[in-house]
């Protein structure tokens, strides 16, 4: 069996829940929860056996157009990992969700993040323009449906009409810069790309004007400056899941794409190698400053969120931009996946606490956290510690992953990118910590108890624990990562 | 890969010392509500592993071995190593035996306290994180075992948080350790600039014979001094040095066992421990030596004034701890003066210091669990004046009281406290510009003969001044047998055989000088005979209305002053946060775009104000800037 087999079963599972939900009305919502769940999880068993096995095995009908390395390993493993976390969130919202869909089903929700998920997968190994643009859309186009699924609140149509727009008009620019970049260097494939920029008789303006098209179209996507500004109202508007799925998922495929497009675009000798490393530096450090200081004055917890996604993207931007760092011996995609292996439990958490505060009837800001930490405790230390991780506290997950991305800055003396980096990262102290404050603060709240399922209680105790195991001890994550620097390095050296 | 045998036990006590007190404290943490009196047992058999082991590490040969590679980011690490030598082991020993005994001591003292669970737990966190900064191999390692110590003895200070003084007390005792540990942090910084990188123990010691910081002493002497000053902020902190000391007297609102282990023995030693680690830091900087030789003396003697006027008796062993660490911290600067000029290694074995660390944690430890079974037994009334006779009431606890107080005093030729003194004082007599230094150490010993004389008749002799103390009864086998140990071992630390095996506690000095010897003899029949005279048989304190003892009554008003320059600085730079918020926040972030938002009216509004026709507009705004960009001005820059 090859890893495409899982994927292919997905996208197939993901189609057949689909027909039932067509077909046979009668099944209960239970029953394709389970499946769909079911589904993934036996796919991540099987990916994980599969994928420790063999190094690269895919049929011979997809070679020409993916290749598995081990990014796209990781990045799949990530996809699969978020889309079952995705699924079951979406269980435990959906006593809520289903008040708000017109005949109360629910169905596609379960089906979908399928088909997304594939679509992840695939992106993560593709070697070609095309094939990305395809898995891109089999990811976007999902999402659109995704975003505006509670049709009956005004907030989440909003949502889905901005996202539908700007997505559409985001692609288009995508495809006009793929264009443009095969006109300029005559392929479409990362390789051919890279080889064609290395040559100093491609032209340079219309490389640059593709590149430009190209990072814009992508940067929509990731949610980069100056392209961020649908990210807030669709994170609060989409129902929670869904959001989820948009800032961990949506996030890492835009960014497993956009760190090949960067490296094929700065590759050694590349004539827009400094052109677009410096673009990417503005870029980042802009997105870094947009999503945080912002994120300041906001009271709604999904949208302080959604400007902390901007501003998490910002920093892997620069990473991106920074290339290969020599002080941490990582290659900036490297960076890049950790950072963002490290960002899936902390935002999953931080939504999860928000899901449940939904379920139990509560709003969606800060001043909803009020009397948590007496209401349950557990909850309440697990929240601080996805807040104080996503902040960037030492010893918690999302202090190595920012680590990390100094150290590169500092590499490479880009020390404009490091005062922003720093502006920002002390404004998210701030934010993060005024979210803390409220969870501790009693006044105004109401002291019952929360109530609270097994499935919830073991999974955030899981994901706090993996935040502290990864802040304490991140060395076995870095090192899975590390090894196409060691590999990069040998090549080199001969 | 294969380990040599030898290797694998080199590494494995080390790491099970570290990990035995965590995971005790894990499980008391985690699973307190179901374990409930099984946690007692749980933190008491980890206090027994741990000193078994430091017992077996007694002999064994010199090793480092690397436990975990902590965080590596290139050629950035923090590794957990341990080293082990002669100064850790015996180090580990003192740490290991007194905190063995105050666990058990604990378990009578404790007995009533609903929240006992909670307090072995915090226990077992401090044994953990004191083992680590005995162990610690790098400054980095130190630094963060530090901050762990800092911390749980927060939380046992704290223990009766629901007082309002203790509350007060352990947020006093933190914060102030937080002003040491900036400079510690300074400090270590300092080094690793200078030495590229490597704060190990052995790296920096290495470098300082021949290297980049032997060097750097050489060309930038202020440099190193302010390093080697940072490094000694953290031992005025942790080992309440003056200006720092105030914290440790409050520290007393802790349970007694507490007071004994972490705020007498052991934390408290710490800094000088680190100290003598970092011997060689301070010999690089002789006016750092100086300064931090001048520090102890004056704490020593500032402290031993202040405690001939306290009557609560844990305040008196407080400042009398303070004291004697301040003698400690005399002798690591003259030792650093004397071998940074005649070149041989201050952190050879039988270091001054390190020698009366070792005695003093004994008879020290032993002292306050004895007061902690006096307070115990008069129902926890702490004045020395409210208790009275109780050497009938209580005579395990008068005998064991008295030889800690013999040996505090220094009663010549059979107590450890006269020889470790005697070696101290004997550094400042041979070093050069030691004299007057010699001469506040010998005030300093008259003075601690005079309070403690005072200390004891008021409290173990006299008719009982109060119900409580008519009423006492000895202690509990279970507080008796920690103090019988805990006395023998006393008895037992000067004699040679015992010094033998702690390499590191032998003083290097066979002979005493004559004339240090007998002006310590001196002192201690001035001190005491003047005490006798003055307090036998008296009900009140008749030196109370001397407006001098008013001033050492009230510890020469630092409190105070501290309250004001806090209240003042504080206020100070309230005022200029305020202007900064006023027109940075308020001004420039807040009012500015406002003000340009408005003028610039309902273009700019509508592009802020979530209309789709907006973000379109920006979305395409953008993506000009950004082709604008690549294409026109950054080849330029670029090039």
């Amino acid at each position: 069996m090859s890893v495409f087999t899982i994927e292919a079963f997905l996208a197939i599972l993901g189609l057949v829940l689909l027909m039932i939900e067509a077909f046979a009305p009668d099944i209960s919502r239970r029953t394709l929860a389970a499946l769909s769940i079911g589904g993934t999880a036996l796919a991540l068993v099987l990916f994980f056996t599969v994928a420790s096995h063999e190094t690269s095995s895919l049929p011979a009908f997809v070679q020409p157009w993916m290749k598995l390395d081990s990014l796209a390993i990781f990045y799949k493993g990530l996809s699969l990992v978020i889309t079952l976390l995705v699924l079951w969130l979406m269980h435990e919202c959906a006593p809520y969700l289903s008040k708000y869909t017109v005949d109360g089903r629910l169905s596609e929700l379960f089906s979908l993040p399928l088909i997304v998920c594939a679509g992840m997968m695939w992106m993560a190994a593709a070697t070609d323009l095309v094939t990305v643009f395809v898995a891109l859309e089999l990811v976007t186009v999902s999402f659109y449906v995704l975003v505006a699924f509670a049709r009956k609140s005004n907030l989440a149509l909003e949502a889905g009409v901005k996202y539908l727009i700007l997505g559409a008009l985001s692609t288009g620019i995508l495809v006009f810069g793929i264009a443009w970049i095969y006109g300029a260097t005559g392929s479409l494939s990362f390789e051919g790309i890279s080889a064609a920029l290395a040559k100093p008789e491609t032209s340079k303006v219309p490389a640059l004007l593709g590149a430009a098209f190209l990072l814009a179209g992508l940067g929509f996507k990731v949610a980069a400056a100056p392209f961020q500004s649908w990210v807030p109202d669709v994170y609060q508007g989409a129902p929670i899941p869904v959001t989820t799925f948009l800032s961990v998922g949506s996030k890492a495929a835009g960014f497993v794409v956009l760190t090949r497009t960067v490296e094929a675009l700065i590759g050694e000798h590349s004539i827009i190698g400094p052109e677009v490393k410096a673009l990417l530096l503005v870029l980042g450090a802009l997105t870094v400053l947009l999503g945080s200081l912002p994120a300041i004055f906001q009271q709604s917890v999904k949208r302080l969120l959604g400007y902390s996604s901007i501003s998490h993207a910002g920093y892997l931007i620069l990473a991106l931009a920074c290339g290969d760092s020599i002080r941490t011996g990582m290659t900036s995609g490297g960076i890049v996946a950790f950072y963002l292996a490290t960002y899936l439990p902390m935002t999953v958490l931080a939504f999860l606490v928000l899901a449940v505060l939904r379920v139990n009837g509560q709003g969606e800001d800060i001043r909803d956290f009020r009397g948590l930490g007496k209401r349950s405790p557990l909850l309440a230390l697990a929240l601080t510690l996805a807040l104080a991780s996503l902040a960037g506290l030492p010893l918690t997950a999302g202090f190595m992953g920012k680590l990390f991305v100094f150290f590169s800055l500092v590499d490479h003396a880009y020390w404009g990118a490091l005062v922003c980096a720093t502006i920002g990262a002390a404004a998210g102290f701030y934010y993060y910590f005024r979210a803390i404050v409220a969870i501790y603060s009693t006044e105004g709240s109401s002291n019952e108890p929360l109530k609270l399922n097994i499935a919830s209680k073991v999974g955030a105790t899981v994901l706090a624990v993996v935040i502290v195991v990864l802040g304490v001890y991140p060395k076995p994550l870095q090192h899975t990562l590390t090894k196409p620097v060691e590999v990069a390095a040998k090549a080199s050296a001969h | 890969m294969p380990h040599p045998p030898q290797e694998i036990t080199s590494s494995s006590l080390p790491t099970l010392l570290l990990l035995l007190p965590l995971f005790s404290a894990l499980v008391i943490l985690l699973a307190h509500r179901v374990l409930k009196g099984a946690c007692v047992a749980i933190s008491i058999f980890s206090a027994a592993i741990c000193f078994v082991i430091s017992l077996m590490l007694l002999g064994t040969k010199d090793a480092a071995p690397l436990l975990l590679p902590f965080i590596e980011v290139g050629k950035f690490h923090i590794a957990i190593d341990a080293v082990m030598d002669h100064q850790s082991r015996g180090m580990m020993f003192i740490v290991t035996s007194i905190g063995f005994f105050v666990h058990l001591f604990s378990v009578g003292y404790m007995k009533e306290d609903e929240s006992k669970e909670r307090f072995f737990g915090s226990l077992s966190l401090f044994m953990f994180s004191m083992t680590g900064i005995v162990l610690s191999g790098n400054l980095f390692m130190m630094f963060i075992f530090w901050e762990l110590v800092g911390l749980s003895s927060y939380l046992l200070i704290g223990h009766w948080f629901e007082k309002p003084s203790a509350a007060e007390a352990s947020k006093k005792a933190f914060l102030t350790n937080r002003i040491g540990d900036f400079g510690f942090m300074i400090g270590i910084l300092m080094l690793f600039m200078a030495n590229h990188g490597d704060v190990s123990f052995a790296g920096l010691h290495a470098s300082f014979a021949e290297g980049p910081l032997h060097d750097s002493a050489k060309l930038h002497p202020t440099f190193m001094m302010l390093a080697a000053l940072g490094i000694f902020m953290g031992a005025v902190g942790k080992s309440a040095q003056f200006p720092l000391h105030v914290w440790l007297p409050d520290a007393m609102e802790g349970p007694t066992p507490v007071s004994a282990l972490i705020h007498a023995a052991t934390m408290v030693a710490a800094g000088v421990y680190m100290l003598v680690r970092c011997a060689f830091v301070i010999e690089a900087s002789p006016d750092a030596s100086y300064i931090i030789a001048w520090i102890g003396g004056l704490t020593a003697l500032m402290a031993a004034l202040i405690a001939t006027q306290q009557n609560d008796i844990k305040r008196v062993l407080a400042y009398s701890t303070l004291s004697q660490l301040g003698y400690m911290v005399m002798a690591v600067g003259l030792v650093a003066l004397q071998a940074g000029g005649s070149h041989h290694d201050a952190a050879a074995p039988g270091h001054p210091a390190m020698f009366h660390l070792y005695t003093h944690a004994f008879f020290k430890a032993m002292l306050f669990l004895g007061s902690g079974a006096v307070i115990y037994a008069c129902h926890h009334e702490q004045d020395i004046w409210k208790m009275g006779g109780l050497a009938k009431h209580m005579p395990v606890v008068f005998i064991t009281f008295a030889i800690g107080t013999a040996s505090l005093m220094g009663v010549p030729y059979i107590t450890s406290g006269f020889w470790s003194k005697e070696a101290i004082l004997g550094v400042a007599f041979e070093v050069k510009g030691g004299s007057p230094l010699l001469w506040i150490g010998v005030a300093t010993a008259m003075l601690t003969a005079f309070y403690m004389t005072r200390m004891f008749i008021v409290a173990f002799f006299g008719k009982p001044r109060s119900e409580n103390a008519s009423h006492a009864v000895e202690a509990p086998i279970i507080m008796i047998l920690p103090l019988a140990l805990l006395a023998l071992l006393t008895i037992l630390s000067p004699w040679d055989g015992a010094a033998r095996i702690l390499e590191a506690m032998k003083p290097h000095h066979a002979a005493p000088h004559h004339t240090v010897e007998i002006a310590s003899i001196l002192a201690l029949l001035i001190g005491s005979g003047a005490g006798y005279v003055i307090y036998k048989g008296k009900n009140s304190d008749p030196l109370a209305s001397n407006p001098l003892a008013k001033l050492f009554a009230n510890k020469f008003y630092f409190d105070e002053l501290y309250t004001v320059l806090v209240k003042v600085f504080q206020d100070g730079l309230a005022w200029i946060i305020t202007g900064i918020e006023r027109i940075l926040v308020d001004g420039i972030v807040a009012r500015l775009p406002a003000f340009v938002a408005r003028r610039f009216g309902h273009s700019a509004r509508a592009l802020a104000g979530g209309h789709l026709q907006g973000y379109t507009f920006l979305l395409g705004a953008g993506l000009l800037v950004v082709i604008y960009l690549i294409v026109f001005v950054l080849p330029q820059a670029g090039h």
